[in-house]
C-alpha cells in the first residue's frame, strides 16, 4: 500500500502538468466543435437542400469512423501528405474539434427545432433578415436549451481525449504510461490517471450545471 | 379619393399548400385610420391572408402595394423595410421567451431599425406605457399574463411605426376575462387613428370598431360591407348564416 502510495505521489506532479494539457486540448476541441457545430446545425435546419446535404454527409461521416481511425488518418495520412506541419496536439485538437462538432450539432438541431415556429416569424415580421433572426432571437434560447446534452458532450470528448496519447500528445494519458512502463507501477499510475479523469469530469459538469441556473430564463419551466 | 389615403392594397392573393387552394385571389385595400375586420369560420383562410400579406406565407399569385408603392418581395432589403411598417399581431403572441417585456419591444428598434441603446430604451419604455404595462418592464414572457403578453406585442410591433397593423385573432388564445384588456388596448388604437386588419370572432367589438366587415370562407373573399350591412341585412346567405351563430354566441 506505501509503495502505491509513494508511486502515486513521485508521479503526480508530472501526470497534473498532463491534466493540464488534457484540459487545453478539451476546451480547444470543444470550442472548435461548438463554433463549426453552430454553424452546422444552422445549416441543417434553415440551408437549402445542398446545404442540409452537406451537412449529413459531414455528420454522418465523423460520426461514423472511429476516433483512433480518424486520428491516425489526418495526422499521418491527410496533413503529412498536404505537407502541413503542425503539431500533435494541434492535429488531436482539430480531430477531437471535428467530431465533436458533428455531435453538437445535433445537439443544437434539436434545440432549434424545439423552439415555437412563432418565435422565427415574429422576428422575421418585425422586418429583421433570417441571419439576424436566428443570431439574436432562435441561437440565444437553442443554446439554452442545448447546455444540458452540451454537458454529456463535453464529458464523452474529454474521455475521447485520452486517445490522443496515440499521437503522442503528453496528456493525463501518455504520462500514466510513460512512467508506469518505467516503474512497473500499473496499478497506481491507472488508477490515479482514472481519479484525474473522474476529477475534470465533475469540475466541468458542475461549472456547466452552474451557467445553466445561471442562464435560465425567469419564470421559464423546462 | 378626396382625403382618403390608401395605405395598403392586396390583389388576387393566391396560396395553394398541396393541391388545396387555401387563398383564392383574396383583394382588399385599407384606407388611412380605416379598420377592417375579417370573419368567417376556422379555415377560411383569414389567417393565410393576414400571413400573406406580410409575405410571412409567400403568395403563390398576387400583388401588394404599400402607400402605392408595389412591393416586390423577392428583393430581400426591400421585404424588411416593408414588415417593419406592417405590424403583426399573432394569436399566441409570440413573444421572444429569453427577453424582458422590455427587450421584446427594444429587439427591432436595436436590431433592426438600429437606434442607439438608450433612445431604443426609451421608447420602449413609452410603448410599454401605452399599452399599460410600465410596472412590468422588467418581466419575462413566462411571468406574465396572457393579455399582458398579447399587450407587450402589440408594443413591439408599435415601437416600429407601422403604417398598418395586421392582428390575427389578438384574443382567441385569451382566457375570457383577460380579453377586454386587450380589446381595450386595440380600441385605443383606433381612436388614435391607428389603420388596422383584424381577423376575430369577437362580434360586437368588431362592429363597433370597424369600418368595414369582411367575410371569409373557403379561403375566398365573400362579402364585404359596413357592419350594419353584414351583420344584419347580408347579400349572401351564408354570410347571415355565420353573423346570426357568431352574434348569438359573443
Amino acid at each position: 500500500m506505501t509503495e502505491y502510495l509513494i508511486a502515486i505521489q513521485d508521479a503526480l506532479p508530472y501526470l497534473l502538468r498532463g491534466a493540464l494539457v488534457t484540459i487545453a486540448l478539451v476546451l480547444c476541441a470543444l470550442i472548435l466543435g461548438l463554433i463549426l457545430g453552430v454553424l452546422l446545425a444552422v445549416g441543417q435546419v434553415y440551408g437549402n437542400k445542398a446545404v442540409r446535404a452537406l451537412v449529413g454527409v459531414y455528420v454522418w461521416f465523423f460520426r461514423g469512423v472511429p476516433l483512433l481511425v480518424l486520428l491516425f488518418l489526418f495526422y499521418f495520412g491527410l496533413f503529412s501528405l498536404l505537407e502541413i506541419n503542425i503539431s500533435a496536439f494541434t492535429a488531436a485538437v482539430i480531430v477531437l474539434g471535428l467530431i465533436s462538432a458533428a455531435y453538437q450539432s445535433q445537439i443544437f438541431r434539436a434545440g432549434i427545432l424545439s423552439l415555437p415556429e412563432g418565435q422565427f416569424k415574429a422576428a422575421r415580421a418585425l422586418g429583421m433578415s433570417d441571419t439576424r433572426a436566428v443570431l439574436f432571437v432562435i441561437l440565444p434560447q437553442a443554446l439554452r436549451l442545448s447546455i444540458p446534452g452540451w454537458s454529456n458532450e463535453y464529458s464523452i470528448v474529454l474521455k475521447d481525449s485520452a486517445v490522443a496519447y496515440a499521437l503522442g500528445v503528453a496528456e493525463v494519458m501518455a504520462r500514466a504510461h510513460f512512467v508506469a512502463s518505467r516503474t512497473y507501477q500499473h496499478l497506481p499510475l491507472y488508477f490515479t490517471a482514472g481519479v484525474i479523469f473522474l476529477v475534470l469530469t465533475y469540475l466541468g459538469t458542475k461549472s456547466l450545471r452552474l451557467l445553466e441556473e445561471k442562464v435560465r430564463i425567469p419564470g421559464y419551466s423546462r | 379619393m378626396a382625403q382618403k389615403k390608401e395605405v395598403l392594397r392586396v390583389k388576387n392573393l393566391t396560396k395553394k399548400y398541396a393541391q388545396k387552394e387555401v387563398l383564392k385571389d383574396a383583394s382588399f385595400s385599407v384606407d388611412h385610420g380605416e379598420i377592417k375586420v375579417l370573419i368567417g369560420p376556422s379555415g377560411a383562410g383569414k389567417s393565410t391572408l393576414l400571413q400573406c400579406t406580410n409575405f410571412l406565407v409567400i403568395p403563390d399569385r398576387g400583388r401588394i402595394w404599400l402607400e402605392d408603392r408595389e412591393i416586390l418581395y423577392t428583393k430581400k432589403k426591400e421585404l424588411h423595410e416593408y414588415r417593419q411598417k406592417v405590424g403583426m399581431i399573432f394569436q399566441d403572441f409570440n413573444l421572444f421567451d429569453h427577453l424582458t417585456a422590455l427587450g421584446n419591444v427594444e429587439i427591432g428598434l436595436v436590431r433592426v431599425k438600429k437606434m442607439n441603446k438608450q433612445e431604443a430604451r426609451e421608447r420602449a419604455v413609452a410603448e410599454l406605457e401605452r399599452v399599460g404595462l410600465r410596472d412590468h418592464v422588467a418581466k419575462y414572457p413566462a411571468q406574465l399574463s396572457g393579455g399582458q403578453k398579447q399587450r407587450v406585442s402589440i408594443a413591439r410591433a408599435l415601437a416600429m411605426d407601422p403604417s398598418v397593423m395586421l392582428l390575427d385573432e389578438p384574443t382567441s388564445a385569451l382566457d375570457p376575462e383577460l380579453i377586454s384588456e386587450v380589446l381595450a388596448v386595440i380600441r385605443a388604437l383606433g381612436e388614435e387613428g391607428m389603420t388596422m386588419i383584424i381577423a376575430t370572432h369577437q362580434i360586437g367589438f368588431a362592429s363597433d370598431l370597424a369600418s368595414e366587415i369582411i367575410f371569409m370562407e373557403d379561403g375566398a373573399i365573400v362579402e364585404a360591407g359596413p357592419p350594419a350591412k353584414i351583420l344584419s341585412q347580408a347579400e349572401c346567405a351564408r354570410t347571415r348564416e355565420f353573423c346570426a351563430k357568431l352574434t348569438s354566441l359573443y
